[in-house]
């Protein structure tokens, strides 16, 4: 992910993840963001805030996630970190049917009251426990109960026709497997409409411009070491 | 839509403002009692009993150090304060003033600014006191002297000899009234007696604090120093040579040598230098149980820990599994929470506290918290001191919807925006939310945030001192970064800085200076420096007064929040309902439950004041416990969300006339027709009582209200949620198909649901339609092609009405029911051989070939009839009219052609009839109970289909009943004009002119005369209804009472007492009649003749002068023609004049 040697315009987006406890935001993240996949260790308050970068061919994407706490809870706190994003990571748990219907209240609530060029994806995630050829990888040992069978419990065709009805992203990842997660975020870098990338940010004159420019480099130096770090601020 | 504010000032209206216990007033003005709790962190049982102005004295001979000249500290003047169980003294103000250091003299201010246990003082426990002596004094009239345990183990005291041994003596001199000081010492000494027995309690709870262990006697050298957290297994945090641990541990020992420790200890102004130097490892855990009021909360139940541990043993909830989920990943980096120990010590503490404080459970962040008290104390005293937390040092923190939270984020916020002005531009500019920055400080209270010794330090200060602490901190974080601050320009950059700030907070401040002790100062002590000096200024009293600025805004984001996604969550059945209405019934539902329970903390308190004031003296105390007045607030995290029978009552009563009683029985006041009411209704004071059901109408309680409520409760858990409420009105309102409808109601009254519905569910059948339509039929009715004979004598000449009302034919509908009923019930009878059967077998066919329907939609005739159409209603006086009886039109000032008939024995012709049905009814073998009898559903379909009114009960009328989004706003009382007899039915001709006029509801109040005369004259005609109604009831009544007598004959052998209860049954049943008729006729006739009078003039007004009274009339209202004219010319002349202004 380093940056490439041409001066590519570069705009940092704002981006949530939203959805049910447990439905793996934190590991979709850390697959993004790390490139790896363990129990989370760091206590999240609020939201834990991460970047990364997503270079596309004509530019450059850095990422601001904010990565919203589990508990139910916290959902009133949601809109503080929905408010001015760019774009949503809608997350359930394809094994799990409770966690589209809280999906698609996020994906209500979100067209309801976030920005209105937000860029949504959905995406069902632990793909690695359902029998797709896709998917399925990693050691077998943790689709554990449903060893023989399936544990989908949400087909793509009715996830997939929503999404399409309600003008969304779609995807299927594993953070567990990696399976389709930087394509997520990619798909969601070449969704964001050029305009909103310029005026996405402060005042838009080319000295906050610049200035924006100098922190990243500030940025990157200690956060390419450590940048599975979450916010603990 | 209906916004909770408007639920507080209904709240205040039943408040007397004196005292204290009103709603936005307990924030505004709390308390004495909450704020003497706050002041002296005491808990909830303490009131303040006797205060008096003291000054205490430190004998200068129970100083350790000699030489040292220390006089100057040992006098303060305070006030001394007595309550249940504690003897308090403060130098900061005593009359509890929040803005302590506005309205008093400097002196009198403590640290706290009425914070908290600030100034200087001390809060005894009157157990821990020992002895107190009255000394002669020449400059006071009265001087106590109080020696405590403090020092005196129990060994010892009976040895008193002993060297080492130092009573801790203090001297108040009391300064008031011979009289005051007297019954303060006999309020002490009576405190004193009662409190003798706790203190072997205190004993066991003194017995874990670290510092008895610091201060033992000689003889106990080698005793074992009590549990002092996990810093003493795993280390604290820290070097402690660089934290001067053991210099700190000396200044505190000869700290608490002199001036007791624990429950005994004085504060002086070392004592707060002390804290804020930072606490010895050792005694943080304890001097934070003392500052926090912790203690005196394990003092009260020393036990409570260990036994909610072992009562809920074993058991599981949501709380733990999400508590299990976050064990791991509380202070990872401490080792302690790398070991089993540390892990368990966390698990059971909050697993305990989420037993006790079932409404908080466990939310992310109390395991970090907790995990950092666990370093420095026991689980018991985490566990309390987590109590003290929630409940009082950050309340709303941690809660279902952590408004706590939010609201601090808010106020955090504005005093940004109010003291660094161009840094909260800046945010503003790049879009920066603070709160996302901010949040996570004040929620784990900075321990997550900065390096866990400074946390530290921050907390030893925040626990004396309050939440002011955080945000003085937070304020103190953005100043000292406020230039690289305004360099960043997104989330990112900005926690950029700040993080990389905490992590050099123990660098140098000034790391270039010349000045070596200038270079000595770390960040961290210059964080405090800007935190306590410059942001001084930030109050208890400030904090408290931008919270309550923000409070609505916060709450009601989070409860339109909450609505959105409670609707959205409601299950597909809401999606029947049309989102409008799912929005209204959410906000009846929680508006219910918290009006109901606001109602039930209001009945209570008023209840324990009035106790109060019978015991004279402690009438004082005024109110107790305000914190949970406002609970159920959804945005507070409503402590039910369940409906119980009583609150579904009036839950329908606001939205459904036929939910409400006719016959109240908590006295009313007379209903004020000009107060807008809404479908909540409102607290109002009665002189005498609080009615049950506050302000709103009194629910009816009838047998098909039971139904329904079974009905909708699928779980029988005696409980409605709101989604069970929404699947059950789907049903009835969401089809819109009548089949559904009339299937519902059948079902309704199925008791086993085999698919038949007895003999006795056919009356209660009859006897519900009968109930739901005796305050007049809804909906969409046709009134012509009635299955009853039409008289057609309508008196408005040329008029299409039938002469008989809908209402009335209804009733007939309903008789005709029943008789068909058991005709159909018993398949052998010879009458169903006859032509009564195929034709409603046609008509059935005909229905399913929804030909009907589109006859019905076809029918050029078919007109609305609602609260405001009077045609039928004037028909119904037309049909009246005749039979007035010539002695009550001569008791009538004026000769009115619209009579009523008050007389509650009159029959109407179509009575008699009705009469005569029910003996047809008799001879009817299907009740001959020996006879088993039953309907099914097709019957029961048939039946309603073959009477036309009836179906379009079904069709109609009943699903039309449920005015979920409007209410009954005009129409919530029974007795006042909005009811079925609305006074524009009174009317013919010119009362009708009249009502078009005014329009429906909201002219009316607009013309108060015509108003009062629609109430007047509605009461009058609700009369004649209540006769109609009652003499359908009396059918009923009649055809049942016949079946009961042949059943008994039949059972003669059945048990006496059951037949007992069948006669209670029926005497009740009569009496109700009895009542209800006399009520109907003689007892609402009574007021009416004066009332009538006034409507009669009234009317004579406007219908005398029509033009000019519609002017006045429609003046009034602002509303119509003329006065929108007149307006509008008024507005043109304004414009003009601002045009001048401009132009000049
Ligand atoms: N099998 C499988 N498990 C996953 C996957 N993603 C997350 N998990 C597990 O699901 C649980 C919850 O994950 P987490 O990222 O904390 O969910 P969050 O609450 O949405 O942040 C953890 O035990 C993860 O190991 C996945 O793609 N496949
Ligand atoms: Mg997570």
């Amino acid at each position: 992910m380093a940056d490439s040697n041409a001066p590519k315009p570069s705009s940092s987006v704002k981006l949530v993840l939203l959805g049910e406890a447990a439905v793996g935001k934190s590991s979709l993240v850390l697959r993004f963001v790390n490139n790896d996949f363990q129990e989370n260790k760091e206590p999240t308050i609020g939201a834990a805030f991460l970047t990364q970068k997503c270079n596309l061919p004509t530019r450059t994407i850095k990422f601001e996630i904010w990565d919203t706490a589990g508990q139910e809870r916290f959902a009133s706190l949601a809109p503080m970190y929905y408010r001015n994003a760019q774009a949503a990571l809608v997350v359930y748990d394809l094994t799990k049917p409770t966690s589209l219907i809280k999906a698609k209240h996020w994906v209500a609530e979100l067209q309801r009251q976030a920005s209105p060029g937000i860029v949504i994806a959905l995406v069902g995630n632990k793909l690695d426990l359902t029998n797709d050829e896709a998917g399925a990888g990693g050691d077998a040992e943790d689709v554990g109960a449903e060893e023989s069978g399936d544990a989908r419990k949400i087909s793509t065709e009715e996830a997939k026709t929503y999404a399409e009805e309600e003008g969304l992203l779609f995807f299927e990842t594993s953070a567990k497997t990696g399976y389709h997660v930087t394509e997520v975020f990619t798909a969601i870098a070449n969704a964001i409409p050029e305009t909103s990338l310029k005026t996405a940010r402060g005042p838009g004159a080319a000295h906050a411009a610049s200035r924006t420019e100098e922190q990243r480099v500030n940025l990157n130096g200690p956060r390419d070491s450590n940048a599975k770090e979450t916010c603990v601020c | 839509m209906l916004s909770f504010s408007s639920f507080v000032q209904k709240a205040q209206q039943l408040l007397d403002p004196t005292q204290g216990l009103n709603l936005s007033e307990s924030d505004r003005n709390p308390s004495k009692a909450s704020l003497f709790q706050s002041q002296f962190r005491l808990p909830s049982s303490q009131h303040p009993l006797y205060e008096i102005t003291a000054e205490l004295t430190i004998p200068p001979a129970n100083a350790t150090q000699g030489g040292r000249d220390r006089d100057l500290g040992y006098q303060y003047a305070g006030k001394l304060h007595l309550s249940e169980a504690y003897l308090s003294f403060s130098t900061t103000p005593s009359s509890f003033l929040q803005s302590a250091s506005t309205s008093t003299s400097s002196i009198f201010t403590g640290q706290t600014h009425g914070g908290g246990p600030g100034g200087n003082g001390f809060t005894f426990p009157l157990c821990a006191i020992r002895r107190v002596e009255r000394l002669h004094s020449q400059n006071f009239q009265f001087a106590l002297s109080i020696s405590t345990w403090n020092g005196i183990s129990q060994d010892a005291a009976k040895d008193r000899d002993k060297k080492d041994l130092k009573e801790q003596r203090v001297t108040l001199q009391l300064a008031g009234s011979r009289q005051a000081c007297e019954r303060f010492c006999d309020g002490l000494k009576k405190g004193l007696r009662a409190n003798v027995g706790n203190v072997a309690k205190m004993k066991k709870v003194t017995a874990e604090c670290y510092s008895e262990y610091l201060l033992r006697p000689e003889d106990k050298k080698n005793a074992a120093p009590p549990d002092a957290g996990l810093g003493m297994m795993f280390k604290y945090p820290g070097d402690p040579k660089k934290l001067r641990d053991r210099a700190k541990m000396r200044l505190w020992a000869e700290y608490l040598r002199d001036n007791g420790r624990n429950m005994t200890l004085i504060r002086q102004p070392t004592f707060h230098k002390l804290i804020r130097v930072g606490l010895p490892n050792r005694l943080r855990g304890e001097i934070w149980e003392l500052t926090s009021g912790s203690i005196y909360l394990r003092l009260e139940n020393p036990t409570l820990y260990a036994d909610t541990l072992s009562k809920f043993s074993g058991q599981e909830s949501l709380a733990i599994d999400e508590i299990e989920k976050d064990l791991n990943r509380s202070l990872p980096e401490y080792p302690g929470f790398q070991s089993e120990e540390g892990i368990g010590r966390l698990r059971r503490v909050l697993t305990a506290y989420s037993w006790v404080n079932a409404d908080v459970g466990y939310c992310q962040a109390m395991n970090i918290v907790v995990a950092a008290l666990l370093i420095y104390m026991s689980e018991a005293q985490a566990f309390f001191l987590l109590s003290a937390l929630c409940d009082r040092l950050v309340p709303g923190y941690y809660s279902t919807t952590m408004y706590g939270t939010l609201l601090d984020q808010k106020v955090f916020e504005s005093l940004v925006e109010k003291t660094m002005p161009i840094l909260w531009e800046h945010l503003v500019k790049s879009d920066v939310q603070l709160s996302v920055v901010s949040l996570p400080w004040f929620l784990s209270l900075y321990i997550n945030s900065m390096p866990l010794v400074f946390a530290f330090r921050v907390l030893d200060v925040f626990f004396v001192e309050g939440p002011k602490v955080l945000f003085q901190v937070g304020l103190a974080i953005l100043r000292i970064n406020g230039e690289e601050l305004l360099d960043a320009t997104d989330d990112g950059a900005f926690i950029s800085v700040l993080k990389s700030y905490f992590a050099s907070l123990d660098e140098s401040a000034h790391p270039k200076s010349e000045n070596p002790k200038l270079r000595a100062v770390t960040k961290f002590q210059e964080l405090m420096v800007v935190a306590f000096k410059e942001f001084s200024g930030i109050t208890h009293s400030s904090i408290t007064e931008l919270r309550l600025k923000n409070k609505d805004a916060v709450l009601s984001n989070i409860e339109n929040f909450a609505k959105r996604t409670a609707i959205r969550n409601l299950g597909p059945d809401s999606k029947l309902l049309s989102t409008d209405e799912l929005g209204a019934l959410y906000d009846r539902f929680y508006g219910v439950l918290y009006e109901r329970q606001q109602r039930d903390h209001i009945i209570k308190q008023e209840q324990a004041r009035r106790a109060r004031t019978s015991r004279s003296r402690i009438a004082e105390a005024a109110s107790e416990g305000d914190h949970g007045v406002e609970k159920g607030r959804v945005g507070l995290g409503p402590s039910t969300s369940l409906m119980d029978y009583d609150a579904f009552r009036e839950f329908l009563a606001g939205m459904c006339k036929w939910a409400i009683s006719d016959a109240p029985s908590t006295p009313r006041r007379e209903a004020s027709a000009d107060k807008e009411k809404g479908f909540y209704g409102s607290f109002r004071r009665s002189d005498a009582t609080l009615s049950p059901w506050g302000a709103g109408p009194e629910p009816a309680d009838h047998e098909f209200l039971q139904r329904l409520f079974q009905k909708w409760d699928t779980d029988s858990s005696s409980a409605l949620t709101l989604q069970k409420v929404v699947s059950g009105l789907a049903r009835i309102k969401g089809k819109r198909d009548i089949m559904g409808t009339i299937t519902y109601f059948f079902e309704l009254h199925d008791n086993d649901g085999d698919g038949k519905v007895d003999r006795e569910g056919i009356l209660r059948m009859s006897e519900a339609l009968l109930f739901l339509s005796r305050r007049g039929l809804e909906g969409t009715l046709n009134p012509t092609n009635s299955s009853l004979t039409l008289t057609g004598d309508g008196t408005n000449g040329g008029s299409d009405v039938p002469g008989q009302s809908v209402n009335e034919r209804f009733l007939g509908s309903v008789s005709a029911f029943i008789r068909r009923c058991f005709e159909y019930a018993d398949p052998d009878h010879p009458k169903n051989q006859d032509n009564a059967m195929p034709k409603l077998q046609a008509k059935l066919g005909s229905i399913q070939l929804e030909e009907h329907e589109g006859d019905e939609l076809a029918n050029p005739d078919a007109f609305a009839i609602g609260d405001d159409d009077d045609e039928d209603e004037d028909d119904l006086l037309a049909m009246d009219s005749p039979t007035a009886s010539p002695k009550t039109a001569a008791q009538k000032p004026d000769t009115q052609p619209p009579t009523l008939q008050p007389n509650s024995t009159h029959l109407s012709p179509d009575d008699r009839r009705r009469v005569s049905k029910a003996q047809s009814v008799k001879a009817n073998a299907a009740l001959d109970p020996s006879n088993p009898l039953h309907i099914t559903l097709p019957t029961f379909r048939m039946v309603v289909l073959a009477d036309e009114l009836l179906e379009q009960f079904f069709e109609s009328s009943f699903p039309a009943s449920f005015h979920i989004i409007e209410g009954l706003a005009s129409a919530a009382t029974p007795k006042s004009a909005s009811s079925l007899t609305t006074f524009s039915s009174i009317g013919i001709g010119a009362g009708r002119a009249v009502n078009a006029e005014l329009g429906a509801g909201a002219g009316r109040e607009g013309a108060p005369g015509g108003a009062g005369a629609g109430a007047g004259a509605g009461r009058g005609l609700r009369g004649v209804l209540d006769n109609i109604v009652t003499d359908g009831m009396r059918v009923a009544a009649e055809v049942r009472r016949r079946m009961e007598e042949a059943q008994r004959e039949l059972e003669k052998n059945a048990v006496a007492g059951q037949q007992q209860r069948a006669s209670n049954d029926e005497e009740e049943e009569e009496d109700e009649e009895g009542f209800r008729g006399g009520e109907g006729g003689g007892g609402a006739y009574k007021g009416d003749a004066e009332r009538r009078s006034v409507r009669s003039s009234d009317r004579d007004l406007l219908t005398g002068a029509d033009a000019e009274a519609s002017d006045g009339a429609v003046t009034d209202v602002g509303e119509g023609e003329v006065g929108r004219n007149g307006e509008l010319g008024a507005a043109e002349g304004t414009g003009k004049v601002v045009g001048v202004e401009f132009d000049g």
